[in-house]
């Protein structure tokens, strides 16, 4: 487990996300606890991941916060 | 007779093509303005079908309603507080369940809905389609079919509005959160019993267990609030979770089960689509600071360089405007009225009109094509480090061309506190406009580093827009940035009659308003150059004079304290480019050189140029900053740009002079 700011290029799942608030901003944008994601664009800068059709922006700030884990 | 009118609201997330469908209904019978109070822009316009005139009006673009946010507030306040008659949700064809998360909590105060599904030409390239009759009994509402940016389906939802304008449905879906919830629900409605609210109860009921700080102070001090706590503790200590995410995972709960069962196509495993290859250049870490600065490049000559043209003739009808009045017989301050005030005043409005367009017609398409959202990614890393949003570094840079469309351009931004940041620091941007004064005074006293000094120019600006930002956002606005989250939408071609109708709304909006207030900039400034009468125009005598020789002594400290130079310094504040005129007109233009030789020196002209640079750019500036952060900021950077102007030129005047001869200067 590592987290989203971490990550290299790859399929994560999203195993937790550390602050309710920025849970909250997340799941509004439709991305959930337990979602399978690819990291498109690793740190440093924003990290850019992918669900399915949806393709988001996550500052450090927020990808400090989400915990993850390598899918194989 | 009267034609009837209806209200209709269009509500979505971003990026789902609402504004292609609002232009697509109501062409250019639209205007853009503020909501009452704020800065987020506000879009309505109308259209006539068969019998009834329908008023639509666009509200801004969210993925979910809380009270915590400008944009989201307005939407709940504009359906609540007005009879909004349809609303319609757009949802993304190829995003169903984001757009249906948006549904459940609209329909929680508004019950005749339209669900507009866009874009479904690219859903069903991806292979996604959906059994619309199953939704629609599902969700108990009407579902239309769109490609906005073709005008499919249009006359369709045109039908349906009106539809539902006739008859109102007669069924509604109510979302159900399961009997402990809706217990709790139920309770806390029980407490508003007698209280006159303006929400819906069981949507505020909503919102205080879902910890929505807006709506919860909004209610605290009118109920038992211990009560409604106590039940609120009560209940999460029974589901072991905070309430605010049970809500939100019973509504996605219910909403992957509805979507999933109305798939009629699997999706298919798509190769990297061309979007993803494009973005892998445009956010690269190297790539894509680089593309960016050349974009900004282009849209920077695009606006002005391609502008110019326009401006010229713009430029050209003025000063035959101004021959046409002179052969006119009429009274002498008449005559000048018009040509000194008017055409000189509104005039210098005028000319900003094709950058304006110029630079709203560029902007509508990094937003069109989705470019828009990468540039804040690419810019965030930067920004971040001075205190503001990836976003902000757009208008910043453009405001290196003119500070005007830069301010506008700030509505981009969907935190207050990074709007005002901005706005406060994009004056020190040095626009074009102070070009003239820095040409002007390096060909004169730095004719071998002519270059180097004006890029220090530009750099002081920058350096004293961080400073701006740094002390504003330490001692007023304390709350962090927002930190980034942003979805990048999939690259489209730009829809050319959205991109057009976009930049003439906004265009015909600064015209509209900025014009307006510097009309009327105009008619005082020319009474103070005009009177009292028997002296020429913008002379020491007249009140303008006065008020130079008032000032002058301000800047004896800077290296400039003569009337004259104080005269120039009131007309900048009308257009920086008055400064160069006004030495012009008071020293003579055939010994301009030599008269300015008398009265600076090198170092006095290096600090004549700072305070040029720092000081409030021009009118329209300050009224553009008014309209867009409000009188109280435009009032504090307006004051904060004259102390910041002053005190930066009088340290580098004295500073120098010491270094120069040893001793400080008074």
């Amino acid at each position: 487990m590592k987290k989203l700011v971490e990550a290299k290029e790859g399929k994560y799942k999203v195993v937790d996300v550390l602050k309710h608030g920025k849970l909250k901003k997340l799941c509004n944008m439709g991305i959930f606890v337990g979602d399978i994601i690819e990291v498109v664009k690793p740190a440093p800068g924003p990290v850019i991941i992918k669900k399915g059709n949806i393709t988001i922006g996550i500052g450090c700030g927020i990808a400090m916060d989400i915990i993850v884990e390598k899918v194989e | 007779m009267k034609m009837e009118e209806k209200i209709v609201a269009i509500a979505g997330n971003p990026n789902t093509g609402k504004t292609t469908i609002f232009n697509s209904l109501t062409g250019t019978r639209q205007q853009v303005g503020n909501w009452p109070g704020v800065t987020v822009e506000k879009k309505e316009g109308y259209y006539i079908y068969k019998d009834v005139k329908f008023k639509v009006v666009d509200l801004p673009g969210t993925y979910t309603l809380t009270g915590e946010s400008e944009d989201q507030k307005i939407a709940i306040d504009f359906i609540t507080q007005n009879e909004v008659d349809v609303l319609i949700i757009m949802a993304d064809a190829l995003n169903l369940e984001r757009s249906l998360y948006l549904l459940l909590l609209l329909s929680e105060f508004h019950k005749n809905i339209i669900i507009d599904l866009n874009m479904v030409d690219l859903a069903e390239k991806e292979g996604i389609e959906y059994e619309i009759q199953h939704l629609e009994k599902l969700l108990k509402v009407k579902f239309v079919k769109t490609v906005g940016n073709k005008n499919i389906g249009i006359e369709d939802l045109k039908e349906e509005i009106y539809k539902k304008c006739k008859e109102p449905p007669s069924e509604f879906f109510e979302f159900n959160y399961g009997e402990e919830i809706e217990k709790v629900i139920s309770e806390i409605v029980c407490q508003f019993k007698n209280l006159k609210l303006p929400y819906p109860p069981r949507f505020l009921a909503i919102k205080i267990l879902e910890k929505d700080e807006y709506f919860t102070n909004f209610i605290i001090t009118k109920v038992d609030w211990k009560k409604i706590n106590d039940l609120i503790m009560n209940t999460e200590k029974f589901l072991n979770k905070p309430l605010d995410r049970v809500l939100m995972e019973k509504r996605y709960g219910i909403i992957h089960g509805i979507v999933k069962e109305s798939l009629i196509e699997k999706k298919k495993e798509l190769k990297p689509e061309i979007t993803e290859k494009v973005d892998r250049i445009l956010t690269h870490n190297f790539l894509g600071p680089l593309f960016f600065l050349f974009i900004i490049f282009i849209i920077f000559n695009a606006v002005f360089v391609w502008g110019k043209p326009f401006v010229n003739f713009i430029e050209l009808i003025l000063e035959k405007l101004k021959i046409v009045f002179s052969y006119l017989n009429l009274p002498i301050w008449i005559n000048s009225l018009i040509k000194d005030g008017i055409i000189s005043g509104v005039g210098s409005v005028i000319l900003f009109l094709p950058n304006i367009f110029l630079f709203f017609f560029f902007f509508a398409i990094l937003e069109d094509t989705g470019y828009m959202a990468r540039a804040a990614i690419v810019a965030d890393r930067i920004m971040h480090k001075v205190g503001l949003h990836g976003k902000s570094a757009i208008p910043l840079i453009l405001g290196f061309g003119c500070n005007v469309p830069a301010i506008m351009g700030t509505r981009i931004l969907e935190n207050k506190r990074d709007k005002i940041l901005t706005s406060l620091s994009i004056p020190f941007m040095s626009c074009s406009a102070r070009l003239p004064v820095y040409l002007l005074f390096t060909g004169i006293f730095f004719k071998e580093n002519q270059g180097m000094i004006v890029f220090s120019l530009y750099l002081l600006g920058i350096g004293i827009g961080v400073l701006s930002i740094k002390i504003f956002g330490s001692i007023f606005l304390k709350d962090e940035s927002l930190p980034l989250i942003i979805e990048l939408p999939p690259f489209r071609m730009p829809y050319w009659k959205n991109v057009l109708i976009e930049s003439w709304t906004r265009t015909k909006y600064f015209l509209k308003k900025a014009g307006t207030i510097i009309f009327l900039g105009t008619l005082i400034l020319w009474v103070l150059n005009y009177f009292p009468h028997p002296y020429n125009y913008g002379t020491e005598m007249n009140f303008i004079g006065k008020l130079g020789s008032f000032i002058f002594p301000l800047f004896k400290f800077s290296g400039f304290g003569f009337w004259q130079a104080g005269v120039a310094l009131i007309f900048g504040i009308y257009a920086k480019e008055l400064v160069v005129v006004t030495f012009g007109t008071l020293f003579g233009v055939e010994n301009l050189t030599e008269t300015l030789r008398f009265y600076f020196t090198p170092i006095s002209a290096y600090s004549f140029m700072l305070m040029s640079l720092l000081y409030m750019p021009c009118l329209a500036t300050f009224l553009i900053l008014k309209k867009e952060v409000g009188i109280k900021w435009a009032l504090i950077s307006l004051f904060w740009s004259l102390f910041a102007g002053w005190f930066f030129s009088t340290l580098f005047y004295q500073i120098f002079s010491f270094l120069k001869g040893g001793t400080f200067v008074n």
